[in-house]
């Protein structure tokens, strides 16, 4: 940043006049002859500049442009590729708070490039601590959330198929169909051959005897 | 989580212009107008100590004052530096000089008065009056500094709110010896020291918090 007097006028006089010598004098500036970042960093002077002043398509403009430029720095810090969007994120989101406390008088990049750092290392204090006081989930925690490796349900379900052993092959048959495998009427139907009508009579009844058989052996 | 095209769009139709801030020098004076009219309110409602004009003669004494004073004026510039993203963090060595005089001189005070007077030269109304210069200084002085440096929150909060007590405290301490005739030791190395501390101490603690209170609602939403 050594040209810095001669960027800042140029970027001074475009936030005035606002949109009619844009053209003008970006191609001043390139006629210059001035090394290719300090060109970059005027443009964004520029439409950091206009974005304060409620320009939107400049600010759109300017957030596209300094993306690629923050997730390259990011990947520096940072190796997976969802902590670098996340980040880039934050770092977006931070501009945008705080975006008044920018002064167009003074480069951009070192504006963007300290407000980038202070969420990369914000957030590389957070995975220390999370590092630091959380385990993840194995599959040993797992098969304990599973409810088929629930013991008591396990026993209760034996003695439930011990239950419907005891009834009769036709609402045996029905309870088997229509509730365990979660058949349909009109697929259980055609997988017993019996019809509707009689799937859901013998259901009923199975269910009542069911309840009969259970509840007197769960009374004494 | 949103893709970042879809988020710099959103964000770009929430582009409401904003009023950039002042320079940091600028919004200082403004504080320390601030801080003067308090003193001047003060300074009306509880009357200046008598011995003023004797005790400025003794050069400790306004060494100590105008160091106090010189302190809380180039914290609050530092603070103000500080938080902005792209200015230097060796602005906070600023008030250092004009601290390690205050303190210094504080201290020498004390060690020299221990001897000459002793520990018990003030009463208990006097340390109650003391009291309430303290909290009506520091009081509007502190909620001012947050939040005109709310901005500072997403970046350097600590340092910021360290900086920006620092300021408080020593402007504080000012006051305390303008308007109270704390001449024993103990009550010097109290309220001067002890205010600074203390403030400085609280600002460590909550610093973060209390930015987090008044910080811009983005982020607020995203922490």
């Amino acid at each position: 940043m050594t040209d810095e007097p001669r960027s800042r006028i140029p970027s001074l006089k475009l936030v005035g006049k606002d949109g009619v010598s844009e053209q003008g004098t970006s191609s001043c500036v390139y006629g210059t002859g001035q090394a290719k970042p300090v060109v970059r960093d005027v443009d964004w002077t520029i439409l950091m500049a206009r974005a304060q002043d409620g320009d939107g398509a400049a600010y759109r403009r300017l957030l596209e442009e300094i993306t690629p430029y923050v997730r390259s720095l990011a990947s520096r810090q940072h190796r997976d590729s969802n902590d670098i969007e996340d980040v880039v994120q934050d770092v977006l989101l931070t501009i945008h708070a705080i975006r008044h406390t920018y002064d167009p008088a003074r480069p951009f990049a070192p504006w963007l490039v300290a407000i980038a750092n202070r969420r990369f290392i914000d957030r590389l204090r957070r995975q220390g601590r999370v590092r630091a006081r959380e385990t993840s989930l194995t599959i040993k925690h797992e098969t304990f959330s599973e409810p088929r490796a629930n013991i008591e349900e396990r026993s209760d379900r034996h003695e439930l198929e011990g239950a419907i052993n005891n009834l009769p092959p036709m609402q045996q048959q029905a309870i088997r169909l229509l509730k365990l495998k979660e058949m349909s009427l009109k697929e259980a139907a055609t997988a017993s051959g019996m019809s509707i009508a009689s799937l859901k009579v013998a259901t009923h009844r199975a269910l009542k005897s069911l309840r009969k058989m259970l509840a007197d052996r769960s009374e004494p | 989580m949103i893709k970042t095209p879809d988020l710099i769009a959103s964000l770009a139709a929430n582009a409401t212009p904003v009023r950039r801030l002042r320079p940091p020098v600028t919004r200082a004076a403004c504080w320390l107008l601030l801080a003067a009219v308090v003193l001047a309110l003060l300074a009306v409602d509880q009357g200046i100590r008598p011995d003023l004009a004797q005790r400025l003669q003794d050069p400790a004494f306004a060494i100590s004052m105008a160091a106090s004073l010189l302190t809380g004026m180039l914290a609050a510039i530092a603070a103000f530096l500080v938080s902005l993203p792209d200015r230097s963090r060796l602005w906070l060595l600023l008030p250092v000089p004009a601290l390690v005089v205050w303190l210094s001189n504080t201290g020498y005070q004390c060690q020299v008065q221990w001897i000459a007077i002793g520990p018990d030269g003030v009463s208990f109304g006097e340390a109650t009056r003391c009291f309430a210069t303290l909290v009506l200084t520091s009081l509007p002085l502190s909620l001012a500094m947050l939040v005109m440096l709310r901005h500072a929150a997403p970046l350097r909060p600590t340092t910021v709110a360290f900086m920006g007590s620092l300021a408080v405290a020593a402007i504080t301490a000012t006051a305390l010896s303008l308007f109270h005739a704390t001449d024993a030791t103990v009550m010097i190395l109290m309220w001067n020291v002890g205010t600074a501390a203390l403030f400085v101490g609280l600002a460590g603690m909550f610093g973060r918090r209390m930015f987090r209170w008044v910080a811009p609602r983005t982020l607020a939403a995203r922490d």
